[in-house]
């Protein structure tokens, strides 16, 4: 894996003490044969320790790059980071750092657990053996003392028998089961920050409902920080205290969950939240955002929903809109709507949104 | 068909009515049956032809030795060779197979007579033997092509000389009239119609719930179960039990729809009800028509009118095919044969689905995944179906392009007339979308209903578990939800008794009851909705006794060795 990285640049100050992970500015970019893909477009957050934080977004919005360039996983090139891009982490620089302190970082203070419990764990290792030999490799113990550690760590998962568990393969178990072992082995080393990438994606929605509750449990008793990444808006309405909403690459809303979720104010946001299906629009229609993502080698100009939008107006054609405040709070949106320009047609968007939450279009006539 | 009506009397178990028939479509031929033939026809072909030989050989050639002899019985070997291909190929839909083989066997056989003898004049240069021996290659040409000719088209000839039967409906009438399934019952009358009967247990029937309109589809028992072969013979070592006897009725206009985890055998039943594989048991009766193994030729008219759409957008469409040869080609079969005709209809269902009419030439490549799932409504709806099984049509796409499909179906539902099999994971889309649910567990339905019944006031330990398990976007609504333990198990081994029981919440908090380990739960009627559910103990579920056992629970217990 070639992972150089270019002189990130001048390092700012670090952030204050309770925050453990700190994004500035982070930019993203894949060089591929028809050009530059900015896949992560000038993001910034933060996240305190012990919190939760989600980031939401459509396939292709950028999510998931944005936690492989915190984990520093992302190959060097195709992929490079943008100059002025900086990740704090834990009070240290992470991006600017050597390979070899970020390897003792990762899996050890911030683990991550990915999508696809099946092509994560390698399959010809028994599980024991991988959980281990990251302990073994981050607490610097003895391999017996590090499979005691892996024991231990199922048992926190709730996978029964764990002493016969660690001596099986991958392929014996179920998807379930799978998943509670990548938690398990993100949990060995007890990190401060856990990023979960779709963690229940791939599951049934009994199952799904087990890893979400054993991922909050875990989360309060062991009081790490997480960063949930999804698409699903219940996931995050159930798991997480602040969310970020992801469109191509960009940030474009930011809030507590029950600010973005219940009070959203960005157009995106608001179209989401509205095509969810509820009994409460049977007979109706969902009101669904038109069009598709647009491809990142051909993004609109200035707003980057413009063209999906139902309030766009002349100017998100051609000026670019900031994450504008919302109300009093951190509640961020990027949206002209919430800039002095914007703000007559505020109102009627507002209330476009709510008529179409509450009651969908209603078709002219009635069902069968 | 003694077997049959005792199937339909142990419908009666399920509240629901016996399906009327209304009409009747040929069996297909048992495949033994087809084979036996095949081999027969193959063997009396040799005879035929060896006997043939010999006696021409004998008499007109006057070949005395055995050298002469062998060399003249060449055709005949050849055709020992092209009847054991053919029968090896004779499947079914395979004639053509045989045939085949048998044109170019004799045809070669022919020729290679020819050649042999008369050219290369191992008849000592006696020019009358000569000829005779291509006329002997002549003959079997002759010979060979009518009965290549007839064996291709025996399954009409077959079928025709068991005239009792009456006309069959060519594919091609059925297209010129535009007639409706209805219309497509072979011989009226021929069945007597069974009269509806009433359950016991129900106050209405379904159908009178419905308007007293007979249903689209009645389902009755349907099994199908997939062998699990191993060893170094491929002996069947077990069977994975996908579905296993399934029972309900889809009215004409409604949306049903199946729920339930992965493995529970929702698309199997969606499969095997639309007999795209053939069920291991059990009775489908489509518009009065009963689905038991009919002759593909009486099929084909009826497949029209039931078409599926499928889950993956990427993986159903061939990557190779213009969209006009992917929603053309069910065209084609069907019988459009003209170009443009085909073009224009192909074009047509483009434009209901609200894709561009000049698509037609472009690849799935080309599209994104809401345009490949409206593909895939077009090639289901060019034949103008009246059912359409729906098979997680929106799972795999993202949520703000999952709306604008959602939207597009009930559209087409309305403007249609259609009606619904929704199949899917994602219990807030059925929610919406959905008339009826039924909620699958392990090839079994565990609970049906309307979907106000079902959501409001379910009465199976697993549903409840599966709707509290649904993330609400509302953050306000954190809850303690009611988390099942373990996996679903192997359908190969399913639990004895009830087959939830395993995993069963409520099981457990009733002190575990034997009778959930001993005795399957039927699926039976609760009230007067017709809200139906497999469980011993429906009526103990209420709303506090979830919230308690909810608030009881320790998520570190959970996983259950599987």
């Amino acid at each position: 894996m070639t992972e150089v990285l270019a002189a990130p640049g001048p390092v700012g100050a670090p952030p204050d003490r309770d925050v453990l992970l700190e994004v500035r500015s982070l930019r993203t970019y894949f060089k591929v044969l028809d050009g530059i893909v900015p896949a992560v477009d000038d993001i910034s957050f933060s996240l305190k320790r012990g919190q939760t934080l989600g980031i939401v977004g459509e396939s292709g919005s950028g999510k998931s790059v944005t936690a492989l360039t915190i984990m520093r996983l992302l190959d060097i090139p195709p992929a490079s980071i943008g100059d002025g891009s900086e990740v704090w982490f834990d009070g240290r620089e992470i991006l600017s750092m050597p390979l070899d302190e970020m390897r003792k970082i990762r899996g050890n203070d911030a683990a991550m657990i990915f999508q696809e419990p099946l092509t994560s764990l390698n399959p010809v290792f028994t599980i024991g053996d991988q959980i281990a030999e990251q302990v073994e490799l981050h607490l610097k113990i003895k391999k017996r003392a590090a499979m005691d550690r892996a024991i231990e760590s199922l048992q926190l998962v709730g996978i029964p028998s764990p002493e016969r568990r660690v001596k099986q393969y991958p392929h014996e178990m179920s998807g379930g089961m799978r998943q509670r072992v990548m938690i398990a082995m993100a949990l060995s080393c007890e990190p401060k920050l856990l990023i979960a990438d779709e963690p229940t994606t791939a599951l049934d929605v009994t199952i799904q409902a087990q890893i979400l509750e054993l991922l909050k449990s875990i989360q309060q008793r062991t009081g790490s920080a997480l960063l949930l990444i999804t698409h699903d808006l219940g996931v995050v309405a159930e798991m997480v205290d602040n969310v970020i909403v992801m469109y191509t690459g960009q940030i474009v809303e930011q809030g507590t969950v029950h600010e973005v979720l219940l009070e959203p104010r960005d157009p995106y946001t608001m179209g989401l939240l509205e095509s969810i299906p509820s009994v409460e629009k049977r007979g109706g229609r969902l009101s669904a955002i038109k069009g598709v993502v647009p491809s990142p080698f051909n993004l609109p100009p200035a707003c980057r929903f413009e063209p999906r939008c139902p309030y766009a107006w002349d100017r998100c054609r051609t000026v670019p809109p900031d994450l504008n405040r919302v109300g009093s709070g951190g509640h961020l949106a990027r949206c002209h709507l919430h800039t002095s320009e914007g703000a007559g047609r505020l109102p009627d968007a507002l209330q476009r949104h709510r008529t179409a939450l509450n009651l969908g279009r209603t078709l002219p006539t009635g069902g069968h | 068909m003694e077997a049959r009506e005792a199937r339909m009397d142990s419908a009666f178990d399920h509240g629901l009515a016996v399906p009327q028939v209304r009409g009747k479509l040929r069996r297909r031929l048992v495949p033994g049956l087809l084979r036996a033939r095949a081999i027969l026809y193959g063997i009396l072909a040799i005879i035929l032809v060896i006997a043939f030989t010999l006696a021409v050989s004998v008499v007109f050639l006057r070949i005395k030795g055995a050298g002469d002899l062998l060399i003249t019985l060449w055709p005949a070997y050849a055709f020992v060779l092209a009847g054991y291909l053919a029968t090896r190929g004779f499947k079914d839909r395979k004639l053509w197979a045989f045939g085949l083989a048998m044109t170019v066997g004799v045809l070669l056989a022919g020729l290679g007579v020819a050649l042999v003898l008369g050219v290369m004049g191992v008849s000592g240069g006696d020019g009358n033997k000569a000829f005779a021996v291509v006329l002997l290659g002549l003959i079997f040409v002759g010979f060979g092509l009518p009965l290549t000719w007839s064996l291709t088209g025996s399954r009409r000839w077959f079928t025709e000389l068991r005239g009792a039967e009456g006309p069959a409906i060519r594919t091609a009438d059925v297209l010129e009239q535009e007639v409706t399934v209805a219309d497509l019952v072979i011989h009226p009358g021929a069945v007597p119609a069974v009269a509806m009967t009433v359950a016991p247990t129900v106050a209405m029937t379904e159908g009178e719930r419905h308007g007293n309109v007979d249903p689209l589809v009645s389902v009755r028992g349907l099994k199908k179960h997939f062998p699990i072969v191993g060893g170094l013979l491929r002996r069947q070592i077990g069977t994975i039990y996908a579905v296993d006897g399934v029972d309900f009725d889809i009215y004409p206009g409604e949306v049903f729809s199946l729920v339930g985890e992965s493995g529970c055998g929702k698309t199997t039943l969606g499969r095997t009800l639309l007999q795209l594989t053939p069920p291991t048991d059990g009775r489908v009766v489509f518009n009065g028509l009963e689905l038991e193994d009919v002759d593909p030729d009486d099929m084909r008219p009826l497949r029209r009118k039931m078409q599926i759409i499928f889950q993956d957008p990427f993986g159903s469409l061939n990557p190779r095919m213009p969209v006009s040869d992917i929603i053309g080609e069910g065209l084609f079969a069907q019988g459009i044969t003209n170009r443009a005709e085909r073009d224009k209809r192909v074009e047509d269902s483009l434009e209901i689905v609200g894709l561009r009419r000049d698509y037609t030439r472009r690849f799935p490549h080309e599209f994104s995944g809401g345009q490949r799932q409206r593909i895939g409504v077009a090639r289901a709806l060019a034949l103008n179906p009246d059912f359409v099984v729906c098979d997680e049509p929106v799972s795999a796409l993202d949520v703000s392009i999952q709306s604008q499909v959602l939207n597009l179906l009930l559209d087409l539902k309305r403007d249609l007339n259609l009606t619904y099999l929704f199949i899917s994971h994602n219990l807030s889309v059925v929610e919406y979308f959905s008339d009826r649910i039924g909620v699958m567990y392990l090839g079994k339905i565990a609970e049906e209903g309307t979907v106000e019944e079902l959501y409001r006031n379910p009465r199976h330990p697993y549903t409840v578990a599966l709707l509290s398990a649904i993330p609400d976007p509302d953050p306000r609504k954190r809850r303690k939800r009611l988390v099942l333990k373990g996996d679903v198990p192997s359908p190969a081994a399913p639990p004895s008794g009830c087959r939830f029981h395993t995993r069963c919440w409520l099981r457990e908090r009733l002190g575990n009851p034997e009778q959930c380990s001993t005795v399957e739960p039927v699926l039976r009627v609760l009230d007067d909705t017709g809200h139906r559910a497999a469980c011993h103990f429906a009526e103990e579920i209420n709303e506090a006794v979830v919230q308690e056992t909810a608030a009881t629970q320790s998520v570190l217990e959970t996983a259950v060795a599987g």
